[in-house]
């Protein structure tokens, strides 16, 4: 029998697509540098579904690549030549969620911030919140540990899986992790976890619920220059302080999205804004808050300002997020990186930023999670001419030798996907990317799924 | 390359609009999804601009998109999809939709007619007859299943002096009949006109028959839609009221468009733009201060259903809670109060199977307990309406003005004489 008719046998004739049209709109996700050529794109219902898939396409030899949201940042769910797009989007339910034991039971399909919604009623929820939580969904923020603003107290994704049903290259499910925490010989599910995609797809996850803080405080402080700005965040981490969330934003960035949807009116002529939230115990926050505000007045905020009700903080917080998006109002196109430093060193990245802006005359706006060192330069352009792209993707693996040379990595938590393959090659001797592709090998000896990522060697 | 108006090439692909798109939500097919109708847009407009056919894959995706302007809403860089689909919509040829709606709609005649057809539905023995029909093909079965949503026989009473309004403002409003509202909900239309003058304010009716031009816009005809708004802002500039009021969702966001309809017209821009600036929702009028403390206690739960032209075009989101709530109505929200019910216009006619996926979902999504669902657009209150009495359910769509009147001032029998 052909593919197509078995894979209409599996999930049905409304739920297996070959039009050219369709297959143009899954060209790329949200890194539009690369793009891919689809065969097709199947849309399975469940874990079954995904299995029998897996088998079909493992006995063929056809890659595959799985996709949620469509929202990384490095081409994640960029599918292969000729390749199956896996797209679970219909794989949504909240399967469970057990207030007691404080997880819940998910499809990968949920949006992050969906879970949280949904976990709001018993007082809890998911952690980790990626600027993109409005739409990403959990199997991609599991592929690719995600992180986001509130990741600097509350740690990565890793840090809030338990267990998880996943289905190998050749078809099989395994269960990875367990609920009673009792780690194995090997921590498989770690492996898992920030492999985007490139090991197996993840059918189900069990993820750990927190308690929602019974108090916070969100400050915006605005600055002079970047420099004190780094130095009030210095301040805060040398106090002892680990706030929920500590984040800048330069001018170009403010100029951004203060054009877009969500209207914060931060002064005209600022060096740098920075957020900081704090949260937990109400005596344990006020008590951090004035530290907080104190390092901010000592490095001259020429503003300082508690957010006045939850209203306003949920605005300061979504004119953040949706950051990158607004680069649309810049420009047509934008690249972000995603290169991290050690905190300290904040000024120095800053400024061989700077250079590199200037030296290939590129625009570059920045969006950083001050608080780890985790750097977003937005570099802008318009049109999508060869030598045009060239040169971007060229000033992009230049911040990322800076950042190397600082002490840094090239990458925080957006993936190496195919944008950073040579960067990340930078990074890591020939020793290391042997153990990382004996270790993509073990799982994935036809170099299957999503092949192309994070290697250079194209498998 | 033909000259197309609205740009898109704004978008930068991020993605954050998928969950908030209706189609996408029910297909989970990113070419039903906004971003991926940017990438069909980009395919279609260049086949129409070397005079090729577009895809019809690529096209019928495109005309999926509900107008809801749910994405638009939630972009970070005002990404205007559905405008851009609305305008594509007028280029494509062969829709026959577009027919069905220069027939109803075309003219004050039309309206008129158009009034008169839609309230034969309100009435019991057609309603069996129609109850019957709905397992015909479309657009009859789609059609008729939708007026089995139509309410029972609301009466056009005369207008009604007021009674016991309060302490006046002196402003004058021009309040407007609509074509469906005034059609099925003349019994709403002279309770917002009476709950209008009960704030103090003066109301001049705008009871001529009269269209906002959103269902000619939505339906690629933006000539046509532009002759509805050139009489209306006429009329209004005439009047001398201050402002011009709604109580239907969908003909609100229609209006405070009109700038933008006659952007390229020198002669009409400037006024569009006055007449725009004019025009409020009625829920943008009700200050809670002046309405009365409610006498009844302990009705039973609402839930409210966010009409996308109130929610994502006009952005009012909190004010028919505060009123609900201050009137002394408990509400329990929904789920997915504010994803779109699948009426968009003549949208259920044009695509039944995904109008009919969508109310079913909103249907779905009514919380027990509640016994209303309180909402803001004609179109909403016919698509629930049609779900729930297809499910069987004991549960009504009402407007919330029905909602608020009945909380404070019916069964004085005042109500009864004046309002029908």
């Amino acid at each position: 029998m052909r593919l197509w008719d078995e894979l209409i046998r599996i999930v049905g004739p409304r739920f297996v697509s070959r039009e050219d049209a369709v297959l143009s709109t899954y060209r790329t996700d949200a890194f539009t540098l690369h793009d891919g050529d689809p065969a097709l794109v199947v849309w399975p219902r469940d874990a079954g579904e995904v299995a029998a898939v897996m088998r079909l396409l493992y006995a063929r030899g056809v890659p595959l690549v799985a996709r949620g949201g469509g929202t990384s940042l490095s081409g994640g769910a960029v599918p292969p030549t000729a390749g199956v797009v896996l797209h679970l989007s219909r794989m949504n339910r909240i399967v469970h969620i057990d207030p007691i034991r404080r997880l819940a039971e998910v499809e990968p399909g949920v949006v992050n911030q969906h879970l949280s919604r949904a976990a709001h009623p018993f007082g809890l929820y998911y952690a980790p919140d990626p600027s993109s939580q409005q739409a990403c969904t959990l199997g991609g923020n599991l592929a690719e540990n995600a992180g986001g603003p509130h990741c600097l107290k509350y740690g990565v994704t890793v840090n809030h899986v338990l267990q998880a049903d996943v289905v190998l290259p050749d078809g099989t499910p395994v269960r990875m992790g367990s609920l009673t925490a009792a780690p194995g010989a090997l921590d498989e599910l770690g492996a898992l976890i920030g492999s985007e995609g490139t090991l197996g797809v993840i059918v189900r996850a069990w993820v750990t619920l927190l308690p929602i803080p019974p108090a916070h405080i969100t400050f915006m402080g605005i600055f002079d220059t970047v420099d004190d700005a780094s130095r009030a965040v210095s301040a805060v981490i040398a106090a002892g302080i680990v706030p929920a969330a500590l984040e800048m934003m330069d001018p170009l960035a403010v100029t951004a999205v203060e054009r877009g949807r969500y209207r914060v009116g931060y002064p005209e002529s600022l060096g740098a804004v920075l957020l900081a939230e704090v949260d937990g115990e109400s005596g344990r926050v006020s008590e951090e808050a004035h530290l907080v505000e104190d390092a901010f007045r000592r490095h001259s905020a020429r503003l300082l300002r508690r957010a006045e009700s939850e209203a306003e903080r949920d605005l300061w917080w979504a004119n953040r997020k949706t950051a990158f998006g607004a680069m649309g109002l810049l420009a047509r196109h934008y690249y972000v990186q995603d290169g991290v430093i050690p905190q300290s060193r904040l000024p120095d990245a800053l400024s061989a930023i700077a250079a590199v802006s200037r030296a290939y005359a590129l625009p570059i706006a920045n969006v950083f999670h001050a608080g780890d060192g985790n750097l977003h330069p937005l570099l802008l352009y318009d049109d999508q001419k060869p030598d045009t792209v060239r040169r971007v993707v060229q000033a992009g693996h230049e911040i990322l030798s800076a950042c190397l040379a600082l002490g840094g990595s090239v990458s925080g938590e957006h993936g190496i996907g195919i944008e950073k393959r040579e960067d990340l090659a930078r990074q890591y001797t020939p020793a290391e990317l042997r153990m990382q592709r004996a270790l993509k090998d073990a799982f994935d000896p036809r170099g299957l799924i999503n092949p192309g990522k994070i290697f250079l060697d194209g498998r | 390359m033909k000259d197309f108006q609205v740009d898109t090439s704004m978008c930068v692909h991020c993605g954050l609009c998928l969950p908030s798109c209706p189609t996408y939500q029910v297909t989970g097919s990113e070419s039903e999804s906004p971003r991926g109708r940017v990438v069909l847009l980009d395919a279609v407009r260049e086949a129409l601009s070397s005079g090729r056919t577009p895809d019809p894959t690529a096209w019928g995706a495109l005309d999926h998109c509900l107008d809801c302007r749910a994405c638009e809403a939630v972009c970070p860089a005002h990404v205007p999809v559905g405008h851009a689909v609305e305008e594509l919509r007028g280029l494509v040829p062969g829709r026959p939709s577009l027919l069905l709606n220069a027939a109803a709609l075309g003219s004050p005649s039309g309206v008129r007619r158009f009034r008169r057809w839609v309230r034969v539905a309100t009435r019991p023995g057609v309603r069996r007859i129609l109850r019957a029909g709905t397992s015909l093909p479309a657009p009859w079965g789609p059609m008729l299943s939708l007026a089995g949503g139509a309410p029972t026989s609301q009466s056009a009473p005369s207008q009604e002096a007021c009674r016991e309004s309060g302490e006046g403002l002196g402003v004058t409003v021009r309040f407007f009949w609509g074509c469906v509202m005034e059609g099925l909900y003349a019994r709403t239309n002279r309770r917002s006109a009476e709950l209008l003058r009960r704030l103090g304010y003066v109301v001049q009716m705008e009871d001529a028959p009269l269209c906002c031009g959103a269902l000619a816009r939505h339906q690629g005809d933006p000539e046509g839609a532009r002759r509805w708004a050139r009489s209306i802002i006429a009329r209004f500039e005439e009047s001398g009221a201050a402002f011009f009021v709604t109580n239907a969702a969908g003909c609100g966001a229609a209006f405070k468009e009109y700038g933008a309809w006659f952007r390229e017209d020198p002669e009409w821009a400037e006024r569009a733009r006055a007449f725009a600036g004019r025009v409020r929702d009625l829920l943008e009028l009700v200050d809670l201060k002046r309405l009365p403390v409610p006498r009844r206690t302990a009705p039973d739960p609402v839930t409210v259903h966010d009409a996308c032209h109130l929610v994502h075009a006009q952005g009012i989101r909190d004010p028919v809670r505060a009123i609900l709530q201050r009137v002394g109505i408990p509400v329990v929200e929904m789920v997915e109060a504010d994803l779109c019910c699948g009426s968009a216009g003549i949208y259920n006619l044009s695509h039944p199977e995904m109008a009919r996926a969508l109310r079913d979902r909103k249907v779905g999504g009514i919380p027990p307990g509640v016994t209303r669902v309180v909402t803001s657009n004609p179109g909403c209150l016919l698509q629930i309406q049609s779900g729930l009495r297809e499910r069987g359910l004991l549960v009504d769509a009402v407007h919330w003005v029905d909602v608020v009147y009945d909380a404070l001032w019916s069964g004085k029998g005042e109500d009864r004489a004046a309002l029908g």
